[in-house]
């Protein structure tokens, strides 16, 4: 197992440089000038944008500009956005909000999505099969944004004006610890969370028709016993690759929910440095969500040998 | 049993956890009436794009916190928005070119500093500098000596001072103009002008974020990048106090949630409100709700320069003629934009109502006369090109309807990724049609939409896109400049748009209104020209 992790990692390597050689040539060859940009509606003055062309070097040559970035980033610099703030400082300051989020949505996902898929799959047919797979169909149904809105209207406005309760908040506070994120962790969540709960459901439905399960049965095991330790550790293997992959994209910040609920995390910074041009954000942005992908198919790939024993990396 | 167990653990964490958050619910905002003279109110900010530093904002969020936390020579009254004095003593001048400034004692920054002629002296130098690449720097052109110190592309400043900058003494100082401009005193109040203590210019980036200033507020802590900038009052200030104990600007880029915490009473006040909104603010916020002119103002301009299909102002006059101002606002932008009919915004002392006259007023049979007459458009097509990032498609395309159906022309659409690619397509001559333009001020004078727009200097260096070249008009500006007296001036400048009336380089549209509204908690609130809160003069209510 060690040797596999090493290798995955060394392979990490080429793939970074890879990855931001790219995004540098596809953000320095997009239309449009940066430093406009900055000036918004009005022609930047000739000599300031000048001044500031020089100071970012963004006169020099595409391979200079990327020469200088990348040798900036061995020794630790991500360079600066043209406001003037270090990119690691952006990024240090949006990523906590990120994770934070990422992983309260994760929790919520997992833990709720898994057991509804469960119940469902156990009552087959019934009521509570019927309620949760119409409610996840709603729920896919609707775009993130309406759900969004409509829950801060009700929950942080309505809920506060008419009834006095001040608990979810309208926008992101910070000094609220937890409870500030779990009304925008829940908001990011329900999508994944309906197809975790239907895939959890179809599977479980599935191993629990396999031979051994039935073996199992057979044997006088428990029912517990035989669902948890037979039928849903075999079940899990397709869900837990759904949510390996999952929790990168939510790593990789949520534009929408993050706009909604007015935090400043990962997301946001990227799209606005896209729109803004800003190649040393971008980069430095994409090169910590590559990094997190990596980390994460490769966390994906060693549960599948802990999940199901077959499965061996040597 | 491995996999069940891990379940378990998660949902009982998960339960401490909310359990844990439900018991701090109540804790927030009991704060707000600490009020130990005056309470603290939170506003709605976007993030600042660059350190706080006058001379280096010229956009509107950093602004709106360099409002509060300095005080320039003048500001502007909120009504007529003339020029007051409030570091200034007095500002004077025989020529419109050698202006004397004289301070008041008493301001000091908020590290105790007086605020001497220097002050503003050193700032400025630092602002008119090119190697500080501040964007405030055009502020400076009209002060002699400015050129040395922003030579150019490849060059390096000669000299570290401004030549015209003369300090006489602590409380006066003489500024000389490259040549005379009768609004000089206008520009003043800008925040490119405002004055800096000797603490800045050891590191002007730490500054930036902490920054010193000599307003009615001071920093409370640093600005907390993305999350908020807590200001609290200064009790030294040398003008009239501010009622509030503490301000907290909190930093949204979601104008729909700022909207909501409004409504939440979250926050107390926001200067900009969301499309969504306005359809019910109105009678949600009732006279809390404030909408009023802004500088802004939207045009369809040509590029005169180098398409003479467009040369003839009948084909520009009669293209207005068929614009139906009054439909277009009204159903598209919901009435936070008003027709246009003068080339001047309706807040800047000079502007006049209908100045436009019939070239401004919707009238399609003399408008297809007009067209006509002068021999309309090539192939008897029209391009109409603006930029996609910012909601234009909708009022551009009616306005291409209402040609089509007035004009009898074909009309098609240009969309433009950015509004720098219109600028580029313009400059590099490759683009033919006509397209969406606007202009916001940067200092409330009359001259500021008429030289920065339509001026044959503004074409090198301006925003002259059109390329719009006129003698007499050029000539009634530089006598304009040289009045001796403001409203002089002022008459002057509106024979110089009278010109551009005639012409009709661009056609004037509408201008913008700004909205905001503030919660039940404050009263006295109100916004300036440039949108920004009175914070000095706001109280809680009751």
């Amino acid at each position: 197992m060690g040797r596999y992790v090493i290798r995955r990692l060394i392979q990490a390597i080429p793939v970074l440089i890879g990855a931001t050689l790219l995004i540098y040539a596809l953000v320095h060859y997009l239309p449009g000038d940066p430093v406009q940009a900055l000036a918004g509606e009005k022609r930047a003055d000739p000599i300031v944008a000048e001044m500031i062309r020089q100071r970012y070097h963004l006169n020099d040559p595409f391979i200079v500009q990327y020469w200088n970035y990348i040798s900036g980033v061995f020794q630790g610099d991500l360079g600066e956005s043209l406001q003037g703030r270090a990119v690691s400082d952006l990024i240090g300051d949006a990523f906590p909000y990120t994770v934070n989020l990422a992983l309260v949505a994760f929790v919520i996902e997992a833990v709720v999505g898994v057991a509804a898929g469960v119940m469902a799959a156990l009552r087959k047919g019934k009521f509570l099969d019927q309620l949760i797979l119409i409610s996840t169909l709603l729920v896919i149904s609707i775009p993130v944004f309406v759900t969004g809105f409509i829950l801060q209207l009700v929950l942080g406005v309505q809920l506060k004006n008419d009834y006095g309760i001040d608990f979810f908040s309208v926008s992101f506070n910070e000094d609220d610890g937890l409870r500030a994120y779990l009304l925008p962790a829940f908001v990011l969540a329900s999508l994944s969370l309906a197809y975790v709960a239907r895939l959890t459901r179809t599977s479980l439905m599935e191993t629990m028709r396999a031979d051994y399960v039935r073996t199992a049965v057979a044997k006088g095991l428990k029912r517990r016993r035989v669902i948890g330790r037979h039928a849903l550790r075999n079940a899990l293997i397709p869900i837990v690759t759904f949510l390996g992959a999952d929790l990168g994209g939510l790593m990789g910040g949520a534009v929408i929910t993050e706009k909604i609920f007015n935090i400043h995390g990962i997301g946001g910074l990227l799209a606005q440095a896209v729109y803004q041009k800003q190649g040393t954000i971008i980069v430095g942005v994409v090169t910590l969500l590559v990094m997190i992908y990596l980390v994460t198919t490769l966390l994906v790939d060693m549960l599948y040998a802990v999940l199901d024993p077959r499965i061996r990396y040597e | 049993m491995r996999g069940a167990t891990t379940t378990k653990w998660l949902v009982a964490a998960t339960a401490i956890a909310l359990a844990a958050t439900a018991c701090s619910t109540s804790s927030k905002s009991s704060d707000d009436k600490a009020a130990s003279g005056g309470g603290s109110i939170a506003v709605q900010l976007g993030e600042p794009q660059h350190g706080l530093v006058g001379q280096n904002t010229a956009e509107s969020e950093g602004n709106q916190v360099l409002y509060a936390l300095f005080t320039g020579l003048v500001d502007y009254d909120r009504k007529t928005n003339a020029p007051r004095l409030q570091v200034a003593e007095s500002i004077e001048t025989t020529d419109s070119k050698v202006w004397t400034i004289k301070l008041k004692d008493g301001y000091t920054f908020h590290n105790g500093e007086k605020v001497t002629s220097k002050s503003f002296v050193d700032a400025w130098n630092w602002g008119a500098n090119q190697d500080n690449a501040a964007e405030g720097m055009p502020f400076f052109d009209k002060i002699e000596g400015s050129d040395e110190l922003a030579p150019g592309k490849d060059k390096k400043p000669t000299v570290k001072e401004l030549k015209g900058l003369k300090v006489v003494d602590d409380k006066t100082f003489t500024v000389t103009l490259k040549a005379p401009f009768s609004q000089f005193k206008t520009m003043l109040g800008y925040s490119a002008f405002y004055p800096l203590p000797t603490a800045f210019f050891t590191d002007p980036k730490a500054f930036g974020d902490n920054p010193i200033g000599n307003g009615p507020f001071q920093m409370d802590g640093a600005w907390e990048h993305n999350k908020q900038i807590k200001i609290k009052r200064y009790d030294n200030y040398g003008g009239t106090k501010a009622k509030l104990q503490n301000v907290t600007f909190k930093i949204y880029d979601n104008l729909d949630t700022a909207y909501n915490d409004l409504r939440a009473d979250n926050i107390q006040a926001t200067n900009k409100l969301p499309i969504s909104a306005m359809s019910s603010v109105a009678s949600e916020f009732g006279d809390r709700y404030i909408n009023k002119p802004e500088s802004g103002v939207g045009y369809i301009g040509f590029p005169i320069a180098y398409n003479p299909a467009y040369a003839k102002p009948e084909i520009r006059k009669a293209i207005s003629m068929a614009i139906d101002r009054e439909q277009i606002t009204k159903t598209i932008f919901a009435g936070t934009r008003v027709p246009a009919s003068d080339f001047i915004s309706p807040l800047i002392n000079g502007y006049r109502k209908g100045a436009c006259g019939d070239a401004c007023k919707y009238d399609p049979a003399k408008a297809k006369d007009l067209f006509t007459q002068a021999g309309g458009l090539p192939n008897n097509t029209l391009e109409l090109g603006y930029n996609a990032d910012g909601g234009h498609k909708e009022w551009i395309e009616a306005v291409g309807n209402q040609l089509k159906k007035n004009l009898g022309v074909e009309v098609t659409f240009k969309p433009f990724e950015k509004f720098g690619k219109i600028l580029d397509a313009l400059q590099g001559k490759q683009y033919q049609g006509a397209f969406r333009m606007a202009w916001s001020m940067d200092y409330p004078s009359i001259e500021n939409y008429l030289r920065p727009i339509f001026s044959k200097v503004a074409i090198e260096s301006g925003s002259n896109y059109g390329g719009y070249v006129n003698d007499k008009f050029e000539d009634l500006l530089n006598q304009a400049d040289q009045a001796k007296t403001e409203d002089e001036g002022i008459k002057l400048y509106q024979q110089a748009d009278d010109v551009l009336i005639q012409d009709m380089p661009y056609i004037p549209v509408y201008t913008y209104q700004a909205s905001a509204a503030y919660s039940k908690k404050i009263k006295n609130f109100d916004t300036d020209a440039q949108s920004r809160y009175n914070l000095a003069e706001v109280e809680l209510a009751g």
